[in-house]
């Protein structure tokens, strides 16, 4: 009976059995999770245009956002709402330190997201100790507070104000220069690449001690501090290491883009990132960053007609009440029972 | 120059004060923040624009509070029960969610331009004490804020209703073996709170422009001083306002460049000294 089993099945069973983690079959799986990075990272620049590229460049950004979003609500039951702040303020930072300090691109990034991650560590160690409901409203009145010093008078030249800034890039990052992030295929390669490299990252944190200190503190604040455990330094290193992603993210759009506006730090990328996260299933890597290209696809189809806020706001209303575990949550519990019975079947023949 | 300073500050935490307590009113009973409460004092603004235009500024002050209590019924009906099992920061999302459509079913009808109200004749102008001249409108603002203050702390204080929704703000659990019917009361305070939002709606409406980002604006300040205030406290929430209001207008007399960024800085400074908060609300778990 085992000779029957074909190529095709097996690697089936490794593709699905990736989500599963059946530790007989690691080797399959990872050998299947591969072939899906290879594929992902390929096919795309081979067969799409450069306008669908374009709209997956953004959807991997925004799912990368949302994988910061989706982490921290999963793992620390912590909802931000101000994920746009460290988002564009890394663009700004980045802008600046550009124009203003005439470093090198390596530099400026290494500038801008040092620099994230120190106001990300301050705020966190302010607001990480109030509880959950504090926490969102915190989080959303530090990221008003972003979007409105950007548009000071008094940082004017600074900022750009109203109109944003041009980033004038010369030189190259990692051997890429301006026109290689311009470039859809090529961007999209980088973006694939990195937004693998945050869920994965992210992915091991869940599963290490971290993680189930963190989701253990998620249910029982008290219980926890109650049995020695420090409660507060894993939340504010969750905190600091979500908005890495999120900066990562930030830097991968103004290279991208060649551009920031006060746009990026507004209020609706942190509502759209949240419907992302809320759309894909907060649960696990894979969904955030599918929420994220979904939305953007979707942005496409329906936003030209003024509908994309409010389309944001009901779909905020009809995830959380309806689907609360979003679509590849809700399809992965969908397709579990066959994928048992399958498993079941094979290790019985 | 100090007076007028007080009564600016005065004035503008009149328009919080309502809101914020309806904010905390809502939170000390069902554990929830309404954030999609600047959208509610948002539709009072453009109702109370609409009203004022057809019958004026006084009928807009009885008809659109009217109006919006029983959206905050519909809003308890159809949101806050419905998802009592649910856990707080999932009802917060959703209301952060209505918050969004109710914001864009406004826009959609009203358009995304600025508007302005009138004051009615009574208040229009100016009265003079000693050496010092001060709008008559903002005098009317403080005299309704502070006056919904004291009924609304005389209603805690004195009627049976008050206390019970103090008993369930300290402790629902207790409160309810005592059999106190908090979806009742819920249904109270709801309609209550979307009433008081109402009223400030209409009369932000000839003391602030009326403009599509009001409501995020409102929200994001009302949040602040609910924090500052220690969620669900009540007293907290008007001190909060107070020292909002003063912290504001005196940001934007001393140091005008950064005033939008002062109250910020006080919400740190807060959270900084008291993270729970400067009153003594219950502490959420």
């Amino acid at each position: 009976l085992n000779n029957r089993t074909t190529t095709a099945e097996s690697l089936r069973a490794a593709k699905l059995g990736a989500f599963g983690g059946h530790v007989s079959r690691m080797p399959l799986a990872i050998a299947g999770v591969a072939i899906v990075f290879v594929l992902g990272a390929v096919a795309p620049t081979q067969f799409a245009g450069d306008f669908v590229l374009r709209l997956g460049n953004e959807g991997l950004l925004l799912g990368m956002l949302a994988l910061s979003v989706a982490f921290l609500m999963n793992q620390a039951g912590l909802v931000a709402l101000g994920a746009a702040s460290v988002y564009g303020g890394a663009g700004f930072l980045f802008a600046i330190a550009m124009r203003e300090w005439d470093l090198t691109p390596m530099a400026a990034v290494c500038v801008s997201f040092f620099a994230i991650v120190v106001y990300a560590t301050i705020l966190g160690a302010l607001i990480v100790r109030t509880n959950p409901l504090a926490f969102m409203m915190l989080t959303l009145a530090a990221g008003e507070m972003i979007s409105h010093g950007v548009l000071l008078e008094g940082l004017r030249d600074l900022t750009g104000g109203a109109d944003g800034l041009v980033v004038n890039f010369k030189g190259a990052i990692l051997g890429m220069e301006a026109a290689d992030f311009a470039d859809p295929a090529r961007f999209w390669l980088v973006a694939w690449v990195a937004t693998w490299l945050a869920g994965l990252a992210l992915w091991a944190v869940g599963r290490s001690r971290l993680g189930a200190i963190l989701r253990a503190v998620r249910e029982n604040e008290e219980r926890m501090r109650f049995s020695g455990f420090d409660t507060y330094l894993p939340r504010l290193i969750a905190y600091v290491l979500v908005n890495m992603v999120a900066a990562i993210a930030g830097l991968l759009h103004v290279l991208n883009a060649g551009f920031v506006s006060p746009e990026s730090l507004g209020l609706s990328i942190s509502t759209n990132t949240l419907v992302a996260a809320l759309m894909g299933g907060i649960a696990g890597c894979v969904g955030p960053i599918a929420g994220g290209l979904i939305f953007s696809f979707a942005q496409d189809e329906f936003g030209a007609r003024g509908l994309t806020q409010l389309l944001t706001g009901i779909a905020i209303v009809v995830f959380i009440v309806v689907f609360p575990r979003g679509v590849v949550g809700g399809l992965w519990s969908a397709v579990r029972p066959q994928v048992r019975a399958l498993c079941g079947r094979r290790e019985r023949s | 120059v100090l007076a007028l300073l007080i009564a600016n500050s005065l004035a503008l935490a009149a328009l919080l004060v309502m809101l914020a307590s309806g904010l905390a009113l809502i939170y000390g009973l069902r554990d929830v923040i309404n954030f999609g409460h600047g959208a509610i004092y948002m539709l009072g603004a453009y109702l109370g624009y609409t009203v004022a235009l057809v019958g004026g500024f006084w009928l807009a002050l009885v008809v659109v509070p009217i109006l919006l209590a029983v959206l905050g019924i519909a809003f308890e009906y159809l949101a806050l029960r419905p998802l009592q099992g649910r856990s707080h920061i999932e009802v917060a999302l959703v209301t952060l969610g209505l918050g969004i459509i109710l914001g864009q079913i406004i826009v959609f009808f009203y358009g995304g331009v600025a508007r302005s109200v009138d004051a009615p004749q009574v208040l229009s102008g100016s009265v003079t004490v000693g050496s010092l001249s001060y709008p008559m409108y903002r005098i009317f603002l403080i005299v309704m804020g502070l006056g919904s203050c004291a009924l609304l702390a005389l209603w805690l204080r004195f009627t049976s209703s008050g206390l019970h929704v103090r008993a369930v703000s300290q402790d629902p659990s207790v409160a309810r073996m005592m059999g106190i019917n908090a979806d009742r009361l819920s249904l109270l305070v709801t309609s209550l709170s979307a009433a008081f939002a109402g009223v400030a709606g209409v009369l932000a409406g000839p003391y602030l422009s009326i403009d599509p980002g009001m409501d995020v604006t409102m929200i994001v300040n009302c949040l602040i001083i609910v924090v500052i205030g220690g969620t669900g406290s009540i007293g907290g929430a008007i001190v909060a306002a107070l020292l909002f209001g003063l912290v504001q207008v005196a940001g934007s007399v001393f140091v005008p460049n950064i005033a939008t960024l002062v109250p910020y800085v006080l919400l740190m400074v807060v959270l900084l000294i008291a993270p729970r908060g400067i009153g003594r609300g219950r502490v959420l778990n």
